[in-house]
């Protein structure tokens, strides 16, 4: 071989053999769980993101209180808590808590954590905002205070950005890490970049020792990745499957958990077309979700009756919905957007386009990933945009997804809507502290929004966790928090 | 010795540095790449700018996809970051610490950059230099047919051969991919689906990158091995009864002086595009980092992996040279060369044209048909008399849309394909033989010349045909770069320049001769590959609309029901397949 040409096959050798680290292998025995979480960290695990859910999902760490199927709080980290006043919660802790570093969860970690989180730029949003203070009342007695009168302060304490985590992660206060610093069942050990984490067991866990010995994490972000893995048997547990390719997942267990998530076509309110009620009307008539649910969902979402589901309306009646007469679109034009982050939205914009155009819409669908969209869709650049929307935030109500989506100062309104009578009632809304006043007004103004024909509700979605047969108990959590437990097992 | 060595006793060795001219070759390229490091860092820098989004919005959302953007919220993170004032300013003061050897931290992770770029480098490095090295192999084993019988004097046939290099050349490397994990790693169980960990995890990536590379870069080899086997030495060698097998090496090698710059060019494409086959992969490597922290406005990240992929596209263009003037050794000075008119290509017209015929039957048929009608009910059905080529996911009747999408694709693709060709001859002509602006535009991750482009030309057909453009002529540069530089090393060139023949003449008659069959079959190669990029950045909004029947398109959205209804992606890749062998056997010698 002439010796240039020898280098040149030499070159990539010389590159090569570069590889992502690989998890260092358990010694000791016992099950070991391969699970694919969605997303790879964004912020190294750093609970000041969304990596906040990747550790309450993967058993990580815990926040002072959980909340239960209606969104009310429920003891975790906290046995209970008491108000003082409406700005003001006393909160007891659990005694026999210990974070992975051997460390005891005591008042003083609590309000580190607390005091962390209130001061990132910017905090959590569940807190952002509302000059949050903690104090040590006692050694396991915790005060939390905000500036603001608040029914909702404990609910707040629910979010994963508020997971307390070891003194010791607090080195850089602004990105917390993590590592052997949790309280969960799972302790964790490793995290290598974007392609892994290994987890181990933490025996002295204060609700048990976990069944499993420990866990090996993987991120793959597409979707086909972790449906093959699935399928060829090197994972137990896969979340977010795309619904297109769960009917060829034939050895695997699927468990289908509905969503506080709303997909919704929102019309431009403000300008173009849309700003015609009439014509809005009409499209509602046109707009008909159940081919959408059937066809592209294949039947694995529910038909939105409205904006929010009937687990969240919780048996409360709806109020009617009464539509100003349709107008003819008489071929009108109109640009839809959709984002394609969610594989079924642009399927399902397709369809939905289809249906207006038999009603006599002109229709040209725009689809991108949504990160190039977003500033053109909150700008009203589209006369329609086909989203999918998280309702009950993170603090399991309502309310702040209505003043943030459908008022005038709202920071994510897609349809533009601005009405001064609508901002009254969800400011209104707001000040309820009877979780089931609260609930009553968010069904009242769901029917007024939805008398504007400014949003179209079309479906409910379901989150898909694929798992193998020899895998039992895993939770079923209809805000996502949590998937591994202690009860959780993978058999031989 | 070898036996290509004898061939450089043909002219005597001329030194070819001056020492004056070795002092500015160290000053210059250390120069050209300080240039091509704060122009691209510069034009990183401007992208907020350039798209109109706010980089603290954008870095927000890349943390917290469901956070409303509230004011707030937008105002504390933007004192946090200390976002520059102005493009010129936030790069002048990048380049400075960057100089220093300080890279900075992620907007949006706040790690290191230091420790985020360079592993993500490594790991693509190793993906693309192994996939360039079997793409190479791949390649010789697809031009050895040519290689023998241009041995025994004969410059015809190599017919399969060529036929399953341009029909390897035309395949998508997603759908390879894709294909690659459901038969091999899901349903034979012999390779692990994802993950990077070891060498077991190379196979599938690399070969569905190496494929259609090695497809391609055979096709090129096969033809620069045609012409090599015209040149008078082979004839003289022959005469002399050198051994048949010292003949054939030196025919390899004086062949693959012409692909080798092409290789170091894919090498270096490969490692910063690579996105969505490591994406399929979950391999970590720098393509998918580039890629988010370009869509996150994360210009600390974005602008430390373009500065590294400039550097190493610059280095290894400029690698590329040296190699090829070594290769041709003493050879490749004035008079050493005698390039000829290459003989006319083997005669496949006959199967051309019947496969053409083939392709536009299908499209006949299929245009009677509607595109767009929507049937729920028939949503995946597979082939029948309704739907002769099996329905979509959304019962669209896949006949109709690969008749209606060929004109969108192939049209373009070839308008394209043609700029491209004119472009890239010229530049080659024009250009001096060394590393430039077309190693560092090659060297760019297609995300961020796809930004710029949507930001500047609006999110259209004609933005994702000029964010095609923009890359697509540098191989043919390249290619037509190193064939002149051999044309001007040739007797005949020399002759008539030293009795006087003007720039114009040289050009017409013996360098476009020469240099315009080869790179004009280089470019009707590529014609598939360039209906596929066409579709490739429609995430960005580029490109033809989401309803439209658009191969490349339909191809992206079929290849997730890859297996429940395998007729969405065989059709449009059949197309591709059938477009990639037509243009592979097409006539281009005179």
């Amino acid at each position: 071989m002439p010796r240039p040409a020898g280098a040149l096959l030499a070159l990539p050798l010389l590159l090569a053999g570069c590889f992502a680290p690989s998890g260092e292998q358990a010694a000791d025995g016992g099950q070991r769980l391969a699970l694919a979480l969605a997303f790879p960290p964004v912020a190294a695990l750093s609970p000041f993101s969304d990596d906040a859910a990747l550790l309450t999902r993967m058993g990580v760490g815990e926040t002072l209180v959980g909340l239960d199927e209606a969104g009310q709080p429920v003891p975790l980290l906290a046995e209970s808590w008491s108000r003082v006043d409406d700005r003001t919660v006393t909160l007891d802790l659990r005694g026999d808590v210990q974070f992975h570093d051997g460390t005891p969860l005591d008042a003083e970690a609590v309000v580190g954590a607390l005091t962390a989180a209130a001061a990132a730029a910017p905090a959590p949003r569940s807190i952002d905002g509302l000059g949050l203070t903690a104090r040590a009342v006692d050694e396991d007695t915790v005060e939390v205070r905000v500036a603001e009168p608040d029914p909702l302060l404990v609910h707040r304490l629910a979010a994963p950005g508020l997971v307390v985590l070891a003194t010791s992660a607090y080195a850089d206060p602004a990105a917390p890490d993590p590592v052997g610093a949790g309280t969960g069942p799972f302790e964790l050990t490793e995290l290598r970049g974007a392609s892994g984490a290994t987890l181990t067991a933490d025996a002295d866990h204060w609700a048990g020792a976990p069944e499993l010995a420990g866990v090996d994490v993987t991120f793959p972000a597409d979707a086909a990745a972790r449906t093959a893995g699935l399928r060829a048997g090197e994972l137990d547990v896969a979340v977010n499957l795309p619904i297109a390719q769960l009917s060829t997942l034939t050895d695997t267990e699927v468990l289908s958990v509905p969503l506080p998530r709303l997909v919704s076509l929102s019309l431009d309110t403000a300008d173009g077309p849309f700003a015609d009620p009439g014509l809005r009307a009409a499209a509602v008539a046109a707009i008909d979700p159940q081919p959408v649910v059937e066809a592209v969902y294949e039947g694995r979402a529910d038909v939105a009756e409205g904006l929010f589901d009937d687990d969240t309306a919780g048996g409360l009646d709806r109020p009617a919905v009464t539509l100003p007469p349709a107008a003819d679109p008489a071929g009108t034009s109109i640009r839809l957007a959709t984002y394609s982050d969610r594989p079924e939205l642009p399927e399902a914009a397709a369809v939905l386009a289809e249906q207006l155009r038999q009603a006599g819409f002109t229709v040209e669908v725009v689809v991108a990933e949504y990160a190039t969209l977003e500033t053109d869709l909150l700008a009203g650049t589209y006369d329609a945009v086909l989203a999918s929307r998280l309702y009950l935030g993170d603090t399991g109500d309502p309310v702040g997804y209505l003043a943030a989506d459908l008022t005038c100062e709202g920071s994510y309104n897609l349809a533009r809507l601005c009405d001064p009578a609508m901002d009254a009632v969800v400011a209104e809304a707001a000040t309820l502290a009877d979780p089931e006043e609260r609930r009553a007004a968010a069904l009242r103004i769901e029917a007024q929004v939805l008398s504007t024909g400014a949003v179209v509700p079309v479906l409910h979605e379901r989150t898909h966790t694929g798992y193998a047969p020899t895998v039992s108990g895993l939770a079923v959590d209809r805000f996502d928090r949590l998937l591994l437990g202690t009860g959780t097992t993978v058999e031989e | 010795m070898t036996a290509a060595g004898r061939v450089r006793q043909v002219a005597p060795a001329r030194p070819r540095h001056t020492p004056g001219r070795l002092r500015s070759g160290l000053l210059r390229p250390a120069l050209t790449g300080l240039g091509a490091v704060a122009g691209t860092g510069l034009l990183v820098g401007a992208l907020p700018w350039l798209s109109g989004d706010d980089p603290a919005r954008t870095v927000l959302r890349a943390r917290e996809v469901e956070r409303e953007p509230d004011p707030a919220a937008l105002d504390a993170l933007r004192e946090q970051l200390d976002l520059p004032a102005d493009p010129v300013r936030g790069t002048v003061a990048w380049l400075g610490r960057a100089v220093t050897g300080d890279l900075g931290t992620s907007w949006v992770s706040g790690q290191p950059v230091a420790e985020v770029v360079p592993p993500a480098l490594a790991v693509s490095a190793t993906l693309s230099g192994t996939a360039a090295a079997v793409a190479v192999v791949l390649a010789v084993l697809f031009a050895w047919p040519a290689v023998r019988r241009a041995a025994d004097g004969r410059a015809d046939g190599g017919g399969a051969a060529g036929v399953l290099a341009a029909a390897l050349a035309a395949l998508p490397e997603f759908v390879l991919a894709v294909l690659g994990v459901a038969v091999v790693a899901v349903g034979w169980g012999l390779l692990p689906t994802s993950g990077f960990t070891g060498p077991e995890h190379l196979v599938l990536p690399v070969l569905a990158l190496a494929l259609p590379a090695g497809g391609l870069l055979g096709r090129v080899l096969a033809g620069a091995v045609r012409e090599a086997a015209g040149e008078a030495w082979v004839r003289t060698w022959r005469a002399a009864g050198v051994s048949r097998a010292a003949v054939q090496g030196a025919v390899a090698r004086r062949a693959l002086t012409v692909v080798v710059p092409q290789v170091l060019l894919l090498l270096v494409g490969l490692l910063g595009a690579g996105a969505v086959i490591e994406a399929v992969f979950d391999v970590p490597g720098l393509g998918r980092v580039a890629l988010a922290a370009a869509l996150a406005q994360d210009l600390p990240v974005v602008q430390a992996a373009v500065a590294l992929l400039v550097l190493l596209g610059l280095a290894a263009g400029g690698a590329g040279v040296l190699l090829h003037r070594a290769l041709l050794g003493p050879a490749g000075t004035d008079g050493g060369l005698s390039p000829e008119l290459p003989p006319p290509a083997p005669g496949a017209g006959r199967w051309a044209a019947g496969l053409l015929a083939v392709l536009l039957l299908v499209v006949l048929v299929g245009v009677l048909r509607d595109p767009a009608a929507q049937d729920l009910g028939d949503r995946l059905a597979a082939p029948s008399w309704a739907h002769p080529l099996g329905a979509d996911a959304l019962g669209r009747d896949v006949l109709a849309r690969f008749a209606a999408g060929a004109l969108p694709s192939v049209g373009l693709a070839l308008l394209i394909s043609a700029v491209v060709l004119v472009v890239g001859v010229a530049a080659g002509l024009v250009g001096r033989e060394r590393a430039g602006l077309a190693d560092v535009l090659n060297a760019l991750p297609a995300v961020v010349v796809g930004i710029a482009v949507a930001a500047v030309a609006g999110p259209s057909l004609a933005g994702a045909a000029v964010a095609v453009s923009l890359v697509a002529w540098i191989p043919l540069a390249v290619h037509t770069r190193t064939l002149a530089a051999e044309v001007r090393a040739s007797g005949f060139h020399l002759a008539a320049r030293t009795s006087g023949a003007g720039r114009w003449h040289l050009v017409r008659h013996h360098l476009l001769p020469v240099v315009l069959p080869p790179v004009g079959r280089h470019a009707l190669l590529r014609v598939p590959h360039t209906a596929l990029a066409l579709a490739g950045l429609s995430f960005l909004g580029l490109g033809a609309g989401a309803e439209s029947p658009e191969w490349g398109r339909s191809l992206a959205d079929g290849v997730v029901y890859l297996e429940r209804a395998p007729w969405l992606v065989a059709v449009p890749a059949a197309g591709l397949v059938l477009l990639g062998v037509v243009a592979g056997l097409v006539r281009t010698g005179r």
